[in-house]
This record gives structure tokens, C-alpha cells and sequence, in this order.
């Protein structure tokens, strides 16, 4: 097997038995396994579903589900090194026909992944790393009307209450601003967005 | 604040015995801004200097701290409402001395008094740099902004006294964050403006 694009590491061995496997499917078949795979790959989440489909893949098409799950893994070994490595269609497709796979379904296969690969590429993005993520900000204002020390007041007082992913769990910092405080806050933040949007 | 009563302003007049107007105007910034348990030990500094005796210091030091208290209370801005709280037999020079004090300082203890009056932790500075995520393990080439932002808090004023803890707390946000908290910061501004023009 000569240098392939999605990784660097030695392929196992099972690969090629699980390619071999693949090309025993009908176009139709493929075709349907495959819609299964990136309906799978977009929506990470959706295990549950996607052991479902499946399973009724293999009860429709007489394959057992057991060795259906290996090609399976075998065949998502690619598009998740493709992803991480920025592939071109045109590697994905190459990456396959190394792999043993024939060259229709490694065409359909790359032509599958040109079409959701923007979609995948957002979800990859927003799996980045990001320290204390601020995910929600709520606020309130009003005015104080008296204290302990002073009768009367009249101030104006702004409260802002962050809320902060630490890790897998969440955090509240509660703060409060004075008006000329929250109006240079304001001011530095539209200073970001200029920044920001300049990088975009 | 209760107003201090005549009996109580009458312990003043120890002032009289003062090196200096200006050791009268120290006094009362020290009386105004020392809390009540600190009162003790200012009196015990303070008595020596006037030549009075440790009970006489107490009292002055007890009566300059609630005139002058009471005074920013109620916000009293005219040299005749001052005047009005002191005894009819209070010595005239030392009366009209003190009240020009009590003007002069009123503003500026009002502020100290905003200053330290219980909040939430307050916001004393904030810092941002924006970062442009080249690599990931997730994906190996990609441009993507973000934001830093660093804030630094200073908890409750009156928990801390004379050491403030302040500590940075430093928070990331993406793009479409940063759009909605200025969304957010947009309509606190609008509603800032409408209440300021009613």
C-alpha cells in the first residue's frame, strides 16, 4: 500500500478484508450505507439513531449486523483523518482506491464528502479547545435608592452576571459596573467586533 | 443616622483647646471616615494632642463621628441646617469653624460613602487581545478569531477594609458571543438613554 493522505500511522490489518467486504455491495446498497455514515458524521450526537439505521440496513440487505459494524469503523477511519488533515475529494477518493476499495464507490464516497464537508468542517471547528468559554450573559440595572450611610442616592448601578463554562461545568461571576465603567466596557467591546470582523 | 443630640455636641467645645484650625479639620476627616469600631483607638491617638483627658477624647471623637456622619446622611447642604443642630450655647467661632469644614468636605465624603457602600465584586479593569487559531488537534489548518478577555474584580469593599482581594478572571469568546453580548450591551444602552430622557 503506498503513502496515504489521512494518516500517517500504519493502517490495521482488517482494513483491507473490511474494503474487499464493501465492494461485494450493489451501488444502491453502498449508496444507502453511505447516506447512513454522513447523516451520522453531521450530527455526531445521534448515536442512538444511527445504530438504529444501522442495524435495519443490515436486516434489509442480509448482512450480519456484527461484521457490518467493522467495515463500518474501518470506513470512518478515513473521512475523520480527511478531516483533521484538510483533504481534498480527490485525496478522499485516492485514500480508498489504496485501500482497495473500487473506484466507483471511492468516487461516490469523495463525492459524498465534497458535498457535506463544510458541515463537518464547522462541527471540527467548534470542537476547538476554548478556555472559560463565555456562553451566556445575563444583566439587570436600577437605581440605588438609599444606603446605611447616605439618605438619599440616586445612583445608577448595572449588574452583569456571566456565565462560564469551567471544563464540563459551569460557573457564575456576578458583577457589578458603574455607568461610565459599562459605557468604556461597551466602547473596548465594539473595539473587539472591528477587530474581530477584520480577521474574518 | 440619628442626629447626634445637644448633649452630645456639647463634648466639641474640647476643640477649642486645638493647636491649629487645621488639627480641627484633620480631626473631623478622621472622625468621618474611621468606622465606629475604630473610634477607640483614634480617641486614644487624639487625646494626648488636645490635653483631655482618655473619657473626653471618647466623646469628642463619638460626637465629631456622628455630627459628621449624620450631616452626609441627610445630605444637609446649607451652612443654616448645620448650624441648627448645635446647642444654642455652643461657642459661635467654633461652631461657624466646624460648619465651614463640614462645607468643604461634604462632597467628597459623600463619594467616599458611595465608595465603600456594599455591592456585588466590582469591575476595576478589563484588558482583551484577539487571537487567530491557526491548528488544532481537531483540524490542522483553519483561521479562526477569537477573543481574550481579561476582567479584573475587586470583591466587597467592606469585607476586605484596607487590602482589597482583586483577581482576574480571563474569558474566551467566539465570534457570534461577542455578537450577542453586544446585543445585550446595545440594549442596556437604549434603556439607559430612555430613562435618562424621561
Amino acid at each position: 500500500m503506498g503513502l496515504l493522505n489521512f494518516t500517517r500511522d500504519p493502517v490495521p490489518e482488517a482494513v483491507s478484508g473490511d474494503m474487499h467486504n464493501l465492494n461485494q455491495l450493489s451501488a444502491q446498497q453502498f449508496s444507502d450505507l453511505t447516506e447512513v455514515l454522513f447523516r451520522f458524521l453531521t450530527e455526531p450526537k445521534e448515536v442512538e439513531r444511527f445504530l438504529a439505521q444501522l442495524s435495519d440496513f443490515a436486516t434489509l440487505n442480509k448482512i450480519s449486523l456484527g461484521p457490518l459494524k467493522n467495515i463500518v469503523k474501518s470506513i470512518l477511519l478515513v473521512p475523520s483523518g480527511a478531516l483533521k488533515r484538510n483533504l481534498s475529494s480527490e485525496q478522499v477518493r485516492a485514500d480508498f482506491i489504496a485501500l482497495g476499495l473500487s473506484e466507483e464507490k471511492a468516487s461516490h464516497f469523495a463525492e459524498q464528502w465534497k458535498v457535506n464537508s463544510p458541515t463537518l468542517t464547522r462541527l471540527a471547528l467548534g470542537q476547538t479547545l476554548m478556555i472559560n468559554q463565555l456562553v451566556d450573559m445575563e444583566w439587570k440595572f436600577g437605581v440605588t435608592a438609599g444606603s446605611s450611610e447616605l439618605e438619599k442616592v440616586g445612583s445608577i448601578f448595572l449588574q452583569l452576571k456571566l456565565v462560564i463554562k469551567k471544563g464540563s461545568q459551569t460557573e457564575n461571576v456576578s458583577i457589578e459596573l458603574t455607568l461610565p465603567q459599562f459605557y468604556s466596557f461597551l466602547h473596548e467591546m465594539e473595539r473587539v467586533k472591528t477587530s474581530l470582523e477584520s480577521f474574518s | 443616622m440619628a442626629a447626634p443630640g445637644p448633649g452630645q455636641l456639647a463634648a466639641l467645645q474640647v476643640l477649642l483647646k486645638a493647636p491649629s484650625k487645621d488639627a480641627v479639620r484633620q480631626l473631623c476627616q478622621e472622625c468621618f471616615s474611621s468606622p465606629p469600631a475604630g473610634l477607640g483607638p483614634l480617641a486614644l491617638r487624639t487625646g494626648p494632642g488636645l490635653a483631655v483627658s482618655p473619657a473626653e477624647a471618647e466623646q469628642l471623637v463619638s460626637a465629631l463621628h456622628s455630627l459628621t456622619r449624620h450631616v452626609v446622611y441627610r445630605g444637609l447642604a446649607r451652612a443654616e441646617d448645620i448650624l441648627s443642630l448645635f446647642p444654642e450655647t455652643f461657642h459661635q467661632n467654633l461652631k461657624n469653624l466646624l460648619t465651614k469644614i463640614i462645607l468643604e468636605n461634604i462632597s467628597a465624603w459623600r463619594n467616599e460613602a458611595q465608595a465603600s457602600q456594599i455591592s456585588l465584586p466590582r469591575l476595576v479593569d478589563m484588558d482583551w487581545r484577539v487571537d487567530i487559531k491557526t491548528s488544532s488537534d481537531s483540524i490542522s489548518r483553519m483561521a479562526v478569531p477569537t477573543c481574550l478577555l481579561q476582567l479584573k474584580i475587586q470583591e466587597d469593599v467592606a469585607l476586605c477594609g484596607n487590602s482589597p482581594v482583586v483577581s482576574a478572571l480571563t474569558v474566551e469568546l467566539s465570534k457570534e458571543t461577542l455578537d450577542t453580548m453586544l446585543e445585550g450591551l446595545g440594549r442596556i444602552r437604549d434603556q439607559l438613554s430612555a430613562v435618562a430622557n424621561k
